[in-house]
């Protein structure tokens, strides 16, 4: 248990909490508009008060825990030394927020109410007495826009006036009965030094691994004890134990929000809505879409990966930077082999440097502010249910394509992203397809370059290998892979006008995270082809992968040395494959671009596959990917030779 | 106000634009996402209103809009108030 006195951030998915720890803390985690962006807790020191952490954590749709969010948040809950919860609720949906609060009221900890997005509440005609309802609750309760900033310096004041709720219910009186007898054990076998009996009793009797696991081991022996009881409680219900605590909340929310809540008739709905429902539209929902991946290619593939790639590579650094670095290294440094290092073939400035900054910067930047935009507008939960019946075909539901689309901006991150899937073998699918077809900006920057240059031809060729490959993979992962479909169920957030300076950010923030992963790697493969070239096993190398790459694939042999890169990052193998695009020919440059997008995924995305996923599961996905990469890849040079001369 | 006309029908066979209560949520649903649906607010008698059907079942709970695939939406049973169609 931690020391510091730790002010928790609780509340339903997508209610702004990560905005308003932004607003307290200054410290900025990724804000999206859409449920589950944040995906662990957060700690940063309060701006307030210097003494105080504050945390942000995972959105609950409710307590007890039943997914990785709640488990994550109820951790923190049971394990940070809380000086107070600040429960963020949605203020046009008080009914909901206050069954939440229902639960929290129970731990008896001091607590404040943040009824966020009040703007909303109050374009959609929601009126809440908030002085009504602080009296009722017995605890502060403050309105707050916190994109906005507003009610921030009150919602500070409250904290410090934070105080231990009153109850909203007393339950059956059966159930008090049971609550009575689990709290009366826990009291005496297990105490929390925090967190009341009665409220580790209801998430006990509620089915609440967390606590369940937490009560296991304080109470030690005696836990068999509290399980009893807890089985007693549940054999001696007529119906479901969790479902009907979860009911009775549910209906003291709804009495208490009836009594605080005034809404004014609305004769038609807001722009936001009307605009939301074209987007799922059965029939302008696809054309609306089109439009939206036409936007982001203008944006992303022509105007990040031709315009800002053309000013950087060829203007700034072939015309300026590389030039006057060359001389500037080559007439101070003397010892040939420290400046070819440097400046040479293999440079760690004229490669590395150069591979990172002029060819990957600006198309990341580009497709991360796209991302942005599309996450702050809305959109995304939206594709969600355009994509569900494709998604379908390959035994997941619309949800995975979130992941999939960030993963186009970077897999390392889509695969820390697919925590947001609600079952192992969602996250398990989806991870394999990410290493294996999805393309991350970079490369997809390189390819679209490579390849435009050839023909249209050859991207729809190689978009279609890639769009079938997935889809066929996914079909077979999802019959071999145990277990069953889960139906989509999603909220949809409003649409909303992004706020430029908060797209910003986080693409800055991304960024920022996305360098400090490249940079070291791409410098690393670069000495590493430098070590190879100088110390001869290149050449050996590409001997050696002669009859694969040759042979099987049609390539020259000196593409082994993109595959060789491609193990750091299939975005430098591909920009190694870029760099000899003139010595391709169509098929060669199709058949090379295809293997290498299948080709293993970047190291950091193989170290985030063993986190997510352990070591056992990410070998073996590799061990699956290499070989399939080649086979295609093989494939395909033997079907484009016979149909495409 | 209480409905002339009830009759307990599956909310994915109700016409958009149709505002109805919810009766019950089918044992058919897995349990975890029968929880996650209370927690969406989907409770007994509360007024729902039907955005669309296709491609997904599209509603409009209070102020909460949320997207269900036909899977689920075929065994949450509603009561359509004819009064308010």
């Amino acid at each position: 248990m931690t020391t510091a006195s730790a002010i928790l951030l609780v509340g339903h998915p997508n209610v702004g909490k990560s905005v308003l720890f932004h607003r307290l803390t200054g410290a900025y985690v990724n804000v999206s508009n859409y449920p589950g962006t944040t995906v662990e807790v957060t700690r940063a020191a309060a701006r307030f008060d210097v003494s105080a952490s504050l945390l942000d954590t995972p959105g609950v749709l409710a307590l007890p825990a039943r997914s990785d969010d709640e488990r994550a948040t109820m951790q923190a809950l049971l394990n940070e030394s809380s000086r107070c919860l600040v429960q963020v609720g949605d203020a046009k949906n008080l009914r909901r927020t206050l069954t939440l609060t229902a639960l929290l009221a129970e731990l008896g900890v001091p607590m404040v109410l943040a009824l966020n997005m009040h703007d909303e509440a109050t374009a959609r005609g929601v009126t809440v007495d908030t002085d009504e309802l602080a009296k009722e609750l017995a605890m502060p309760v403050i309105t707050t826009v916190a994109t906005g900033g507003e009610g921030i310096s009150p919602l500070t004041h409250a904290i410090s006036q934070a105080r231990v709720p009153e109850t909203l219910l007393l339950y059956d009186e059966e159930f008090e009965r049971h609550i009575a007898t689990v709290a009366a054990a826990i009291t005496e076998h297990c105490p929390h030094p925090q967190i009341a009996a009665r409220g580790l009793a209801i998430l006990f009797l509620g089915g609440d691994s967390v606590v369940e696991d937490w009560l296991r081991h304080a109470a030690g022996e005696r836990y068999p004890l509290l399980d009893q009881l807890c089985r007693a409680a549940r054999e001696t219900t007529e119906g479901d134990l969790p479902g009907l605590l979860a009911r009775e909340r549910t209906e003291a929310a709804d009495a208490l929000s009836a009594a605080v809540i005034q809404r004014a008739v609305r004769s038609s709905p807001l722009l936001s809505q009307r605009l939301g429902q074209y987007v799922v539209h059965p029939v302008w929902g696809v054309p609306i879409l089109l439009g939206v991946l036409y936007a982001v290619y203008q944006f992303v593939g022509v105007f990040g990966a031709s315009v800002l790639v053309g000013l950087m590579e060829k203007d700034l650094f072939e015309g300026i930077l590389n030039p006057a670095f060359t001389d500037f290294v080559t007439s101070v440094v003397t010892v040939p082999w420290l400046s070819e290092l440097l400046v040479g073939q293999y440079g760690l400035w004229t490669m590395g440097m150069t591979y990172a900054l002029a060819l990957i910067l600006p198309i990341v930047t580009t497709f991360f502010f796209a991302f942005g935009v599309l996450e702050d507008s809305g959109y995304l939960p939206r594709l969600t249910v355009i994509a569900n019946r494709l998604f379908s075909l390959i035994g997941l539901n619309g949800r995975a394509v979130l992941p999939m689309v960030l993963g186009l901006g970077c897999v390392t991150m889509a695969t820390l992203t697919t925590r947001i899937l609600h079952s192992p073998r969602e996250r398990l699918i989806t991870i394999f397809l990410l290493a294996l077809a999805i393309p991350c900006s970079a490369q997809l920057g390189v390819v679209l370059g490579m390849l435009g240059g050839v023909s249209f031809a050859a991207v729809v060729i190689w978009a279609l290998a890639m769009v079938g490959i997935l889809l066929l993979s996914g079909f077979l992962a999802a019959k071999l892979i145990p277990g069953r479909r889960i139906p989509l169920v999603t909220e949809l957030p409003p649409m909303r006008l992004p706020i430029i300076a908060n797209v910003l950010k986080k693409t800055g923030g991304r960024l920022k995270w996305y360098l400090i992963e490249v940079i070291p790697l791409f410098l690393l493969g670069t000495f590493i082809m430098y070590v190879l070239d100088k110390s001869g096993a290149l050449p050996a190398i590409i001997e050696a992968g002669e009859p694969l790459v040759s042979g099987w694939l049609g390539l020259p042999k000196e593409a082994s040395a993109a595959f060789v890169m491609g193990f750091l990052r299939r975005d430098f193998g591909a920009t190694g494959l870029f760099a000899m695009a003139h010595s391709l020919s169509p098929i060669q440059a199709v058949v090379g671009m295809i293997t290498i997008t299948l080709f293993i995924p970047c190291f950091a995305s193989l170290m985030m596959m063993v986190k997510e996923q352990g070591a056992k599961t990410a070998l073996a996905m590799l061990g699956m990917i290499v070989p399939f990469a080649f086979l295609i890849g093989g494939l395909f040079n033997i079907v484009l030779r016979a149909v495409w001369s | 106000m209480s409905p002339t006309h009830e009759a307990r029908i599956p909310l994915a066979f109700i016409p958009p634009g149709t505002e109805v209560r919810l009766a019950a949520l089918g044992e058919e649903i897995d349990a975890l996402q029968r929880e996650q649906l209370t927690a969406y607010g989907l409770a007994e008698n509360r007024p729902i209103k039907v955005l669309q059907q296709r491609p997904m079942t599209v509603i409009l709970a209070d102020e909460v809009e949320l997207a269900l695939e036909h899977a689920v939406a075929r065994h949450i049973w509603v009561n359509k108030d004819e009064d308010r169609a």
